[in-house]
């Protein structure tokens, strides 16, 4: 059953006061946050929030494409190992967003 | 930099006719339908082996090479990488970066600190994390334009700019 929508998305009480007061002074440093469960909003948009993925904050930039997703869905609490160690030499690329 | 890149890993024969089962280590699995050859390691460098055939099933590639007409023969091949040289690589879009000319770089502030060695790549849905390997502990910083400021592979030197990322290391920076 999904969520009444007379109650709005939800977003930790202490993750929407650090995002509103980084939005009113025009400031960007990373927000670290426990709260996997909180829905991101378009005031988030262009930040970067460390979400927490059991072990460690895992730093997640927020575009628009991810409004309304959890913050949860991008720090993934399980590491996926394939053949070849970390470091193998494999044709596997990475991308700058 | 590195020379040669692995595409697959042989998990097993598959069938009796000498086929072998390969899982793709490269982000494209029809990567395989523009090699004509891989490369096997061996005790003396690298040997050549021409595919004779190739098709899909699921994640998996079904090789079938030339010579490899046995199940016995495929057996050989088990646990093994195939590989092919930088120069058949795929040629990549700017700001995208092989994960092994990335692995092992050294990563230094825009100041010329130094921060640490790049020791692994998180995927996440977003932007990729590059784990960074400190005296300080893991530091993981997110692998962004206006973050990474340059990448050097050649001297595997990444340079980055801090402002902003206060939260992320243990120490001021």
């Amino acid at each position: 059953m999904s969520r009444s929508v007379r109650k709005g998305p939800y977003v930790h009480k202490s993750l929407t006061k650090k995002v509103r007061e980084m939005n009113k002074n025009g400031k960007k440093a990373v927000i670290k946050t426990w709260s996997r469960a909180s829905t991101i909003t378009p005031d988030m948009v262009g930040h970067t929030i460390a979400v927490h993925d059991g072990k460690k904050h895992v730093p997640v930039y927020i575009t628009e494409d991810m409004v309304g997703h959890k913050l949860g869905e991008f720090a993934p609490t399980r590491t996926f190992r394939r053949h070849g160690k970390a470091g193998q030499s494999t044709e596997e690329t990475t991308q700058l967003l | 930099m590195t020379e040669y890149f692995a595409v697959g890993y042989v998990l097993r024969p598959q069938g009796i006719k000498g086929e072998i089962k390969v899982e793709p280590l490269t982000d494209h699995i029809r990567r395989f339908d523009e090699l004509d050859t891989v490369l096997l390691e061996d005790s003396d460098g690298y040997r050549q082996l021409n595919i004779e055939n190739i098709r899909y099933i699921q994640d998996a590639v079904i090789l079938k090479i030339q010579g490899y007409d046995d199940v016995n023969c495929a057996e050989t091949l088990r646990n093994k990488y195939l590989w092919i040289p930088r120069s058949m690589a795929k040629e990549l879009p700017e700001y995208t970066y092989f994960m092994a000319d990335i692995i092992g770089c050294s990563v230094k502030t825009q100041g010329g600190d130094m921060i640490g060695t790049v020791k692994d790549i998180i995927y996440t849905k977003s932007n990729d994390v590059y784990v960074i390997d400190s005296s300080s502990g893991d530091i993981l910083i997110p692998a962004l334009k206006k973050v990474v400021k340059d990448v050097d592979v050649r001297d595997k030197v990444i340079t980055i700019d801090t402002t902003g990322l206060e939260g992320l290391f243990p120490y001021d920076v």
